[in-house]
């Protein structure tokens, strides 16, 4: 039978320090059985445990996209014992990731419509993911007008330089990047991202707008969508919690009956509301 | 399923044709001593109350050996993570107490749920057949009709046993229970009636029963609301052994054990009466006190897991928080005062 605990092995490809204070790491995983790759099958938005033998497991969003091949992605904020050793790890050596865990974005039920994306700190991983995925050949033609905005505390902080610089220079995206405080040299926005948002803000008309941050982003952006004329069930989140398993049996990240892992992590406003707020 | 009878002088027989191909697990010893232990079929009792503990730890153990790994770059595979299997023996319970054998099957609807099955739960669980031995007379603790059980309640169970002349009746439950009670020389015997009134007895027994039923009716939000929570949380000690001993509760912390040449993964029982069973990498914490903890396990018991398991109750009755809990916390009154939230 097949053991949802056991994490398949990866060889760390790559390590890229994302923060000038070295506190996010992005870490490039190879598959050491080419076979794994096509088991651990995913859509932008799931997580994943990241096992380090001997330290434990850390639940990690997912940074690449299932169409970058060959490898996976995920950028680490160096917080507690698992991602302290793994900051310290090199490239070369062994360990595991044990996924994919939680449910996507709602890529499907969000065909046809208009999509703005909002990420705000080192919470734009999986939605790095989620446009590099819409703007992917096969799926872009599915999707309205997408708008990705983005904030960061200062240049040195915004994740994925290449990425958003590559999007900025096409026309089948909007992007707008900003920073919170003006720095010499920055000619783009500066501001909180909900500030940013209300200037820029896509009508809501067919439009679902996908929000991932720290708590207080979250909580200050969305009263700019509700002014926008955005309704709780389009309004698109994704959740963090303490977790172990993944799998929704350990207990520990629930909100209400939902276990953030299994049922989660993405959420809709309108489920949300009607569940504690233990997040 | 039909039902069968085992005279007194057949007992012992009946237990070693029980037992040809599986272990027997039967609980042995009286009071805090009671529990589930391997049994020579001429030793079985039908005298106890109940076990101290519940049987959970029969399928989830407090301690579990889950992965492990060796880190010596001259072996193979160094720093992988290998399965240390599942190894489940062929087993039979006789005697779980109804209480016990629904608290079971609402851990095994969460090990082996909607997306993800636990292989070491599995493993155990389905190699166990389980007889439960119906109550004539419950405890003082006792409220399993309260939570919607019963006495002689039937889920989780193979078969059910029932004390009869001092030797058994039986009323078979599954397919499963039935070939096993075939193998044995039970005789067959019309039990219905009988059953029907020992369990009407049995329940009366448990006095006047409020069923809590507008908890059923109330949203979460309305319940989560509700003014009584610090209160019902004040005398509590944060000591978690009400989730310890619960039936239902399956709550564990995974953890890495290991030196220089390799290691294990391993689970054990965790408590959500814990600060740290939630806490954020960061130090925010979505259960900061014990009042929010507190309301947790009370709303996963009577309101969350019965959103989830079709209106089956997270509780089952058993009795052994009430009993264990230092500061006299009783789920009954906590459920009363859940019962009498106001809807909004």
């Amino acid at each position: 039978m097949n053991n949802p605990y056991l994490p398949y092995p990866v060889r760390i490809a790559d390590i890229v320090v994302d923060s000038p204070d070295k506190s996010l790491r992005t870490f490039k995983f190879e598959f050491l059985d080419p076979e794994d790759e096509n088991r651990f099958a995913y859509l932008p938005g799931q997580f994943a445990e990241l096992s380090v033998p001997g330290q434990g497991e850390i639940p990690i969003g997912i940074a690449s996209s299932p169409t970058e091949k060959g490898y996976v992605l995920f950028t680490v904020n160096r917080v507690g014992q698992v991602s302290s050793f793994l900051h310290n790890m090199k490239p070369g050596d062994i360990m595991g990731i044990r996924g994919p865990l939680g449910h996507p974005y709602p890529v499907d039920t969000l065909k046809g419509k208009n999509i703005v994306i909002i990420a705000s700190g080192f919470a734009v991983t999986t939605l790095r993911a989620t446009v590099v995925w819409l703007l992917h050949p096969d799926n872009r033609s599915n999707y309205g007008r997408i708008t990705f905005v983005y904030g960061a505390r200062s240049p040195g902080h915004l994740l994925f330089r290449e990425d958003w610089e590559a999007w900025q220079k096409r026309d089948d995206i909007d992007v707008f990047v900003a920073i919170y405080k003006p720095v010499d040299g920055w000619t783009g926005k500066v501001g909180f991202v909900p500030a940013v948002l209300q200037e820029i803000c896509p009508p809501a008309e067919n439009t679902a707008a996908i929000i991932c941050g720290p708590p207080i982003a979250i909580k200050t952006t969305q009263p700019v969508l509700f002014e926008a004329g955005y309704k709780p069930e389009n309004i698109i989140m994704s959740l963090e919690n303490r977790m172990k398993c993944g799998l929704g049996i350990c207990g520990r990240c629930n909100v209400g009956p939902e276990y953030v892992c299994k049922d989660g992590p993405v959420f809709t406003l309108a489920q949300l509301n009607e569940l504690p707020p233990e997040y | 399923m039909p039902e069968y009878l085992v005279k007194e002088n057949a007992l012992a027989d009946f237990f070693r044709e029980l037992t040809q191909d599986r272990r027997l697990l039967t609980p042995q010893g009286q009071g805090e001593n009671c529990r589930l232990e391997e049994t020579d079929p001429s030793k079985v009792s039908l005298e106890y109350t109940n076990t101290h503990k519940s049987p959970k730890e029969c399928f989830f153990p407090q301690t579990e050996k889950l992965l492990a790994f060796s880190k010596e770059a001259d072996k193979p595979h160094p720093n992988e993570y290998r399965d240390l299997g599942d190894k489940a023996v062929a087993t039979v319970i006789f005697g779980l107490r109804p209480c016990d054998a629904r608290g079971l099957c609402v851990a095994d609807k969460v090990f082996q749920n909607d997306r993800f099955t636990d292989p070491y739960w599995k493993g155990k669980y389905e190699k166990t057949l389980k007889i439960g031995l119906a109550c004539l007379n419950p405890s003082p603790q006792c409220f399993c009709a309260a939570m919607g059980g019963s006495p002689f309640g039937e889920a989780g169970l193979d078969v059910l046993a029932y004390p009869r002349d001092k030797g058994l009746g039986l009323k078979t439950l599954t397919e499963a229970g039935e070939a096993l009670i075939k193998t044995t020389k039970a005789e067959p015997g019309d039990l219905k009636s009988e059953i029907a009134d020992l369990e009407k007895k049995a329940i009366e027994a448990q006095g006047p029963i409020d069923h809590f039923v507008a908890i059923n009716e109330r949203k979460i939000m309305e319940l989560y609301k509700a003014p009584h929570w610090p209160t019902t949380a004040e005398p509590c000690l944060g000591c978690g052994v009400c989730t310890f001993f619960c039936p239902t509760c399956h709550c564990f912390d995974i953890q890495d054990e290991a030196n220089e040449r390799g290691g294990i993964r391993m689970r054990n029982w965790d408590t959500c009466m814990s600060a740290l069973f939630t806490q954020h990498g960061s130090g925010h914490n979505p259960r900061p006190s014990k009042t929010e903890r507190i309301r947790q396990r009370f709303m996963h018991k009577l309101k969350y897991i019965p959103i989830k398991q079709d209106g089956v109750r997270g509780c089952t009755g058993c009795g052994r928080c009430v009993v264990m809990c230092p500061a006299n916390i009783d789920i009954r009154s906590v459920a009363a005062l859940m019962a009498q939230t106001q809807a909004s």
